[in-house]
Formats: C-alpha cells, sequence, structure tokens
C-alpha cells in the first residue's frame, strides 16, 4: 500500500495510470494548486537537466597531451632527485682522500715546526742550569765559582767559595 | 658540501693545533733565604726544603736548615719579579719568562746594599736551584728557588 507522498511523487512524475490516477487526482484537496505544482516541478527538472549536462571539451587531446608530459617530466625528475641523493649522502672516496692527505700534511707542519721549538730546550726539561754567574772582584777579590748537579734530587747547585764571612748576627731574620 | 669540507677542514686544523701548543698554567715558585749551620737539636726541616733534605745535608755537612727570608710567588706570564729579604739580605728574582722547561731568571743577592753575587738561570719546574752564599758566623747562607 503506498503512501500519499509515494503517490504524489508517482504522480509529479507521470507514473500514476487509470483507476490509480483517478483515485489520487480525486483525493487532491485542491486539484489546480497541485496542477501548477506539477508543472513548477516538470520546468525545474527541465532546467537542472539543462545546468547539470557535462560540457563537451573543446581541445580534448591537446588537455591530454599537456597531462602526459607533465607526468613524464615529474616522473623523471624523481628518477633523477634519487640518483643524486643516494651516492651524495656522504662524500665520495676522492674528496675523503684529499681531506685525509691535508690534515695529515697539516699534522706534519705543526709537529715538524713544534719539535723544532722544543728541541734546544730539551736538556733542560729535567734539571735547572747555571747560565752565568759573577760576584764583584772588588769585595771579593778571592772568590770561586762552580756547578753541579745532583742526579739524587736533581738539584742544582752554584757553589761560591771565597765571599766574605759576616758575623752570626747576619743569620737573623 | 663545499661549507662542511670548510668546517671539517677547519676542525681538524683546530684539533691538531689545539694539542700541538701547551697549555700554560700558573705556578708557585718559593725563593727562600736559608741558614745553614750545625747544632745539637736541630730544628725541624721547612717543608719547602723536605724532598730533598738528604741531598743538603749531604752536599753542605749541616744539620740544621732555618728559613731567615722567602717569598713565595706566583707567575702568571711568567715575566715577574719579586724580592726574598732577610735583616741583613735580599734575593731580587727577575723572570724573563717562562718556557715549556721552566723559567730564565736573574737572580741578585745583595748584603744590604752591596750586590754580593749575580746569576743567570734557568729554574726547571722538576729541579730546584742552589746557591751557595758567604759564611754567616758558624753557619752558611744558602739560597734555594723552588717551583711548586
Amino acid at each position: 500500500m503506498k503512501t500519499f507522498e509515494e503517490k504524489w511523487t508517482a504522480w509529479l512524475d507521470d507514473e500514476l495510470t487509470g483507476d490509480e490516477l483517478a483515485e489520487f487526482e480525486a483525493s487532491l484537496p485542491d486539484k489546480a494548486a497541485a496542477a501548477a505544482e506539477k508543472r513548477d516541478a516538470h520546468k525545474l527538472g527541465a532546467f537542472l537537466k539543462e545546468q547539470l549536462q557535462g560540457r563537451a571539451m573543446g581541445n580534448e587531446e591537446f588537455f591530454h597531451h599537456q597531462l602526459r608530459e607533465r607526468i613524464e617530466r615529474d616522473a623523471r625528475a624523481g628518477v633523477a632527485e634519487g640518483k643524486a641523493d643516494s651516492p651524495r649522502a656522504w662524500w665520495p672516496i676522492g674528496r675523503l682522500v684529499w681531506v685525509g692527505a691535508t690534515s695529515l700534511a697539516i699534522f706534519c707542519v705543526c709537529t715538524f715546526f713544534v719539535m723544532r721549538e722544543r728541541g734546544p730546550a730539551e736538556q733542560s726539561q729535567y734539571l735547572s742550569q747555571i747560565l752565568t754567574a759573577r760576584v764583584d772582584p772588588v769585595v771579593s777579590p778571592n772568590a770561586t765559582i762552580s756547578m753541579f748537579e745532583s742526579k739524587k734530587d736533581r738539584v742544582t747547585v752554584l757553589w761560591v767559595d771565597g765571599l766574605q764571612s759576616l758575623p752570626s748576627e747576619y743569620a737573623t731574620k | 658540501m663545499q661549507r662542511r669540507s670548510r668546517l671539517l677542514l677547519g676542525l681538524s686544523f683546530a684539533l691538531i693545533m689545539g694539542s700541538a701548543l701547551p697549555a700554560r698554567a700558573s705556578q708557585v715558585v718559593w725563593s727562600g733565604l736559608v741558614i745553614a749551620n750545625n747544632v745539637a737539636q736541630p730544628e725541624a726541616i721547612p717543608p719547602e726544603l723536605n724532598r730533598f733534605e738528604g741531598t743538603l745535608k749531604e752536599l753542605f755537612g749541616y744539620n740544621q736548615f732555618r728559613v731567615i727570608g722567602q717569598s713565595r710567588k706566583t707567575l702568571v706570564t711568567g715575566s715577574e719579579d719579586w724580592l726574598a729579604s732577610s735583616k741583613y739580605f735580599s734575593l731580587h728574582v727577575d723572570s724573563k719568562g717562562g718556557t715549556d722547561a721552566g723559567y730564565l731568571l736573574n737572580l741578585k743577592l745583595f748584603q744590604e746594599k752591596n750586590l754580593l753575587l749575580e746569576t743567570e738561570a734557568k729554574l726547571s719546574k722538576a729541579s730546584p736551584l742552589v746557591i751557595k752564599g758567604p759564611l754567616v758566623g758558624d753557619g752558611q747562607l744558602l739560597l734555594l728557588l723552588v717551583v711548586q
């Protein structure tokens, strides 16, 4: 058993026939208003059918050609990028060798200069040295100077003999 | 890439230079005027002379070492001067510069205003310097310099 809405939709679409049509039209309270509504619905349907129809493409071949070109270009760029990325992620062997050789050369140069600078000082690295010593010959005419190193505690001694002796009061703080 | 290679080169150069150039820290030089003599009851040896007490006794033949004047100088640049003095003696020390091996010093011993002795010495960090001065009473004046 159809509802009123179903019968109304079928009537608008001209799908009711025979007794069913007569019975439905008889049940309408205002047949003129219903007929006007049916005309409006038909008009709206025709308008929508006309407007919603897909527009035909005038330059379909050209559009397809452009699209294919673009896809191929993108694909080529993607492959090239992939090739470029993988080997350049780290330095090539050649560059690593070059950098290693340069670093070694810098190290050798620095070592050479450092060793050359340290060379003469090597002797005095562990022991103190007396380079020069002198006493006033007028004050201490008989003074003699000698120097030696005691290896035991690595003590360097400047031994001065013949300086004028002084009284014990000179030992005060 | 170019930028990264420059950065790496710079870093390796800095590391090499950092290991090659020594870092010089400030050090303390103790300078002392010491009277050495023989007594029945010797005083304890000053702590600065502890590590070569045996050598001092052996070299000079005294059993007591008494400090009559001293100075403890912290060397920062290595080119500093200072004075260690007692009532009658003074030791003027002029450091002419420091190297890895130690310090180049000019030493002058004065008895009041008289210059008794002048010497140039390289004072090593691992080796004390002892100078035998004049006889004083029954003892001996010694000058000592130690890098601490």
